[in-house]
């Protein structure tokens, strides 16, 4: 079970959604969701300071409205100015090729499809996790 | 975490009175040490799976119904877009129509000057014709009178030297024999000279004035043919 989850996405109802699959399928019981990128830099940056209080793995959704930088620009900033410590991907829709690439280079380790049947998704994702956690695990796409 | 048995027990009733039991993931970190405790947490536990399932289904649904109303919007968008381009294109034909329309207007009420124009001027050669016509008339006329007058003159003067010829031989024979007589000279040629020669003289008089009445006549008629 993942210790603790941060998911980053602008769209309230998915952040339910998560939640209570997350909770299903047993994949953690610490959940946190927030609805803007700027937030999530805000939080890492004073558990950066703190050296404490990070999650152990963060969804982070591709565009996320209202905020100053994209998903794939919010993974950068953990990853590089906050330590990567994190087991950190894209939670999103879209499934452009050109956008995973850019993720992959930003640092993330995975790209899960979101859809209605997101359950499936995030079981696989909960196999995978010790590989990620462990950084053995390659770049996926949970389609 | 661990529950002391008054906790436990209250909890246990408060789930027989009034179905109300503990929810959420902390169920997950809760250890039974108890049978009845256990079957408690179970039965929470299932009850909680059940809400998130049923919440999660509805909560699904809802996003469903979001993304289709969000497509049916970005439809609805797109037809507005386009309605209000056709709207933009109907506008600006319609200016278009009421430009050429404007022209039309303009070119019917040019067009309709220069028929007016045209009409005055149909109107002023018309005159013109008429005037023509008239001059023409009052020149032909004029022109005729002329010749009339140029033909009574002639024939006036024709006949006033006939008329003289006539009388000046007939006042020169008439001369002759009164001198013949009067100076007993023999008048049996002079008198007969001078009775065939007044015959004469008296016919080709009247044969003179026949003929300036039959050329007066004739010309008359011809004018009238003419007409």
């Amino acid at each position: 079970m993942i210790e603790s989850i941060l998911l980053v996405d602008d769209e309230s109802l998915f952040h339910l959604v998560f939640e209570d699959a997350c909770s299903l399928l047993d994949i953690s019981l610490s959940l946190r969701s927030l609805d803007s990128a700027d937030e999530a830099a805000k939080l890492f940056a004073e558990w950066h300071k703190m050296q404490s209080g990070k999650p152990e793995c963060v969804f982070v959704d591709l565009n996320i409205i209202g905020s100053s930088y994209d998903g794939i620009e919010l993974i950068r900033k953990i990853n590089f100015e906050y330590g990567n410590h994190v087991v950190i991907g894209i939670i999103s829709s879209s499934n452009e090729p050109e956008e995973q690439a850019k993720a992959l280079q930003a640092g993330a380790q995975f790209w899960i499809i979101k859809s209605d049947d997101i359950e499936p998704r995030l079981e696989q994702f909960k196999k995978d996790f010790e590989g990620y956690k462990k950084r053995t695990a390659p770049f996926k796409i949970y389609k | 975490m661990k529950f002391c048995k008054k906790d436990k027990e209250q909890l246990l009733e408060l789930c027989k009175q009034k179905n109300i039991c503990l929810e959420g993931n902390i169920l997950k970190l809760i250890e039974a040490d108890d049978p009845e405790f256990d079957a408690y947490i179970k039965q929470a536990i299932e009850k909680d799976r059940e809400a998130r399932k049923k919440r999660l289904e509805i909560t699904k649904k809802i996003q469903t119904q979001n993304t289709d109303l969000s497509n049916l919007n970005s439809k609805n968008q797109k037809i507005m877009e386009e309605l209000s381009e056709t709207l933009e294109s109907v506008k600006e034909s319609k200016a278009q129509i009421e430009t050429q329309n404007l022209e039309l207007v303009q070119w019917r009420e040019e067009n309709e000057k220069i028929g007016e124009e045209l009409k005055e001027a149909i109107k002023k050669s018309e005159d013109a014709r008429i005037e023509a016509e008239k001059a023409k008339e009052n020149a032909e006329n004029d022109l005729d009178l002329i010749q009339k007058k140029t033909q009574f003159e002639l024939v006036s003067i024709i006949v006033k030297a006939a008329l003289y010829v006539i009388l000046g031989v007939g006042l020169v024979t008439t001369g002759l024999y009164i001198t013949a007589m009067f100076t007993n000279k023999d008048t049996q040629i002079i008198g007969s000279t001078w009775s065939n020669m007044f015959g004469i003289l008296l016919t080709n008089a009247f044969s003179i004035i026949g003929t300036i009445m039959g050329v007066k006549y004739a010309s008359e008629s011809s004018k009238k043919s003419e007409e």
